[in-house]
């Protein structure tokens, strides 16, 4: 503010009141951009520019000769009398030569801010002062403006638990860091720029380290932005998701001048992602134990086949070998049969064991064809037990699919089972489950379960996939619900159609794999 | 009805190790035997009138056991029956041994608890086939009698007197003498008893 102001007008009152001087000083004192107000000792004006005119809404006529207080809010308006005696007493100057921002009052009774400075006319007695008032209403709303903003910008930032920051290659330039950025690293406020080699040692999870050197590295090429998810451990242990965006920018010769990035603390989500997926995961379990308890009775009778057999060949062999003349061909041929049906129920157990054991989802190259019948060996056990067929009919060849086996086998075999259900008061030359794989016309693997029972009630069809619903006495009411989101989750569809006859179609789609798949 | 026939055991089950693990096993004590894949193949090979006995699995895909134990006693067959099940299969059990099943046996069984409950089978078979016999014998032997022969007949099972008798058929009483003991010789009588318990065999209110 403004040093040329007050030199001027000194220099002008200093001259006054010459007539001459005293319409250059007029001419100074309507032209300048700043209001200007001349006062007495007392406080009584005796000046009041054109522009104070605007700023205030005065006329001359109505402030000429009053006192000064009146252009200002409390508390100054009751207390400039005293400001002014005292300086006057004893020379003590508090505002005069530096200036402040204060509120000013117009006639309408608003108040506006605005920046003050105050000369002393010298060289004239009793002493006169010269106040300078420059609006800076607008100065004001934007700087408000601004914190807010920042403010809004921050509380985001925390909200979000996203932090940005610029830092310049070299030590080149200023680097920033928001103040979330701080907090979800761990480190205090102001703390000094980390550098990259820094980072990936002392912050990045060990286990994540090389990848994000990398594409680090692939970063600083200008050529691909930074989008990386990782851990990282803080300094109290803590371990922390991060999704890490980032852009390298380059000057003329490509080398990298800043870069820019926003760091998204993850952790939350991930944790609820994890937290869902276990619980699906146990839920999914929960389902195949129970559907396996469905069918006890049914696996029961399949390994007794094998040991019942086992046994009387067994008691068989014994009695053909205490003969005098015993035929070693059968019990030979017993013998196989023997071990043949040892490993035919151990076949079931494993089966059954695999299909019931908590165990990671894995996703892995999937013939369906030999998925499913590997499953006939279970479903045909419930199906023998009720006394109903089941037909296989599968295309071949059919491309590989990427599943979870076993939850695949969950899904058919959920669906067989509710086929068998619903044909339990179906006449015989209609108890029969047709299971058919084919190629359908977008090349995904479509897997049908066709029975030929009771059909859907319309108010069945409609909660169908809720789960807790079921038609069944003993039912969880969990397996198509469960079915449709393993369908889903390997990326294909599963709904149902009407049989030609009577009946229901389960259709469900898998996506083909990728004809050359690596692992990660 | 041919005497001398050998009673051979019938097996039917669904599951190939376990009935050839029986006929194996039926084999080495000597039984004839003869398996069968289903009801269906059992019938249409027409043995049910047959000695013997037949071990049969309550539960098969198509015609289950009870379904062919049905289909058995509508053709009047006496096969004795010996039933396979599973643990859970009790209430079939129940229901097939209402219908006239001799037994049952759980499955994975001891052989000798098999064997036995065969022979006690084959015993039974053999009893009522000789029953039968017996019973198809005395009927020839009474439709040999002349109607007043026959006559004759129901009124001494009856328990009247030679002259009780006469005086019933006005006949004299040498005469009733005669005809009796011409029933005697063709009955094959020991002993008024015996003639009486013949009668009785064949003509109670069920046979």
């Amino acid at each position: 503010m403004s040093s040329k102001h007050r030199s001027a007008v000194r220099g002008a009152a200093a001259r006054h009141p010459g007539p001459q001087k005293g319409l250059e000083y007029r001419a100074i004192l309507e032209a300048a951009v700043d209001a200007i107000i001349v006062i007495d000792h007392q406080g009584t004006i005796e000046d009041f520019s054109l522009k104070a005119q605007q700023l205030f809404g005065y006329v001359p006529e109505e402030v000429i000769g009053r006192n000064v207080s009146m252009l200002m809010p409390e508390p100054h308006r009751g207390a400039h009398d005293g400001y002014l005696r005292r300086h006057m007493q004893t020379g003590e100057r508090r505002v005069i030569g530096r200036g402040r921002e204060v509120m000013a009052l117009r006639k309408d009774g608003s108040e506006f801010p605005c920046d003050l400075s105050v000369g002393q006319v010298e060289g004239v007695d009793p002493p006169r002062f010269v106040g300078f008032l420059h609006d800076i209403t607008a100065r004001k709303k934007a700087e408000e403006q601004l914190q807010r903003s920042e403010a809004e910008l921050r509380l985001a930032q925390e909200l979000a638990n996203l932090g940005n920051y610029v830092m310049h290659a070299g030590g080149g330039g200023h680097d920033y860091y928001s103040p979330q950025l701080h907090r979800i690293l761990g480190v205090e406020p102001g703390s000094p720029s980390i550098a990259r080699e820094d980072y990936l040692e002392r912050w990045v999870h060990p286990a994540d380290r090389k990848r994000v050197a990398e594409a680090f590295a692939r970063m600083d090429t200008g050529n691909s932005p930074l989008d990386i998810e990782y851990q990282v451990v803080l300094r109290d242990g803590t371990v922390r998701h991060l999704h890490h965006l980032a852009q390298a920018v380059l000057d003329a010769d490509r080398r990298v001048v800043k870069y820019i990035g926003t760091i998204h603390d993850i952790t939350d989500r991930r944790r609820a992602e994890d937290d869902a997926r276990v619980l699906q995961e146990r839920l999914t379990h929960f389902s195949r134990l129970s559907t396996m308890g469905e069918m006890a009775a049914g696996l029961a009778h399949e390994i007794n086949q094998p040991l019942s057999a086992i046994a009387t060949y067994a008691r068989a062999c014994q009695r053909i070998m205490i003969q005098p003349d015993a035929d070693t061909d059968d019990v030979i041929a017993a013998l196989e049969q023997i071990n043949a049906q040892a490993l035919r129920a151990g076949e079931v157990i494993r089966r059954l064991r695999n299909f019931v054991k908590n165990r990671e989802v894995k996703r892995e190259p999937v013939d369906c064809a030999r998925l499913l019948e590997d499953l006939s060996t279970l479903a045909e056990t419930d199906a023998r037990l009720h006394n109903i067929r089941l037909r296989l009919d599968c295309e071949e060849p059919l491309p590989t699919v990427y599943a979870d086996p076993i939850q695949l086998q969950q899904v058919v075999l959920n669906l067989v089972r509710n086929a068998i259900d619903a044909m339990s008061e179906a006449p015989e030359e209609r108890r029969e489950v047709v299971l058919s794989t084919r190629m359908d016309a977008d090349g995904e693997v479509e897997v049908t379960v066709a029975d030929r029972g009771t059909g859907l009630a319309p108010e069945a069809t409609e909660h169908l996939f809720n789960p807790f619903f079921t038609t069944k006495a003993s039912g969880t009411g969990l397996g198509l619900a469960i079915s449709r989101s393993i369908v889903r989750a390997h990326g294909g569809r599963l709904w149902h159609t009407p049989n030609d006859d009577c009946g229901v179609r389960f259709h469900f789609t898998l996506p083909v794999a990728p004809a050359v798949t690596t692992g990660d | 009805m041919i005497k001398e026939q050998k009673p051979t055991v019938f097996v039917v089950d669904d599951d190939a190790a376990v009935r050839d693990s029986l006929r194996l096993l039926l084999k080495s004590v000597g039984l004839p035997v003869e398996v069968f894949e289903s009801g269906q193949d059992f019938l249409d090979a027409d043995r049910d009138d047959r000695p013997g006995c037949l071990v049969l699995d309550i539960r098969m895909p198509g015609m289950s056991g009870l379904e062919l134990q049905v289909k058995l006693n509508e053709r009047h067959s006496i096969l004795p029956i010996i039933f396979i099940t599973g643990h859970g299969d009790v209430p079939m059990a129940v229901e097939a041994m209402q219908a006239g099943a001799v037994d049952f046996i759980q499955k994975p069984f001891r052989d000798q608890d098999l064997l036995d409950r065969i022979n006690q089978a084959l015993d039974k078979d053999a009893g009522s086939r000789r029953m039968l016999a017996e019973r198809n014998m005395i009927r020839k032997r009474l439709e040999s009698l002349t109607p007043r022969e026959r006559e004759v007949l129901d009124l001494v099972v009856a328990g009247k007197a030679n002259k009780v008798i006469a005086g019933d058929l006005n006949l004299s009483q040498r005469t009733v003498e005669i005809h009796r003991a011409r029933v005697m010789e063709k009955m094959e009588a020991h002993s008024l008893a015996h003639l009486v318990r013949m009668v009785l065999e064949v003509e109670r209110p069920e046979a």
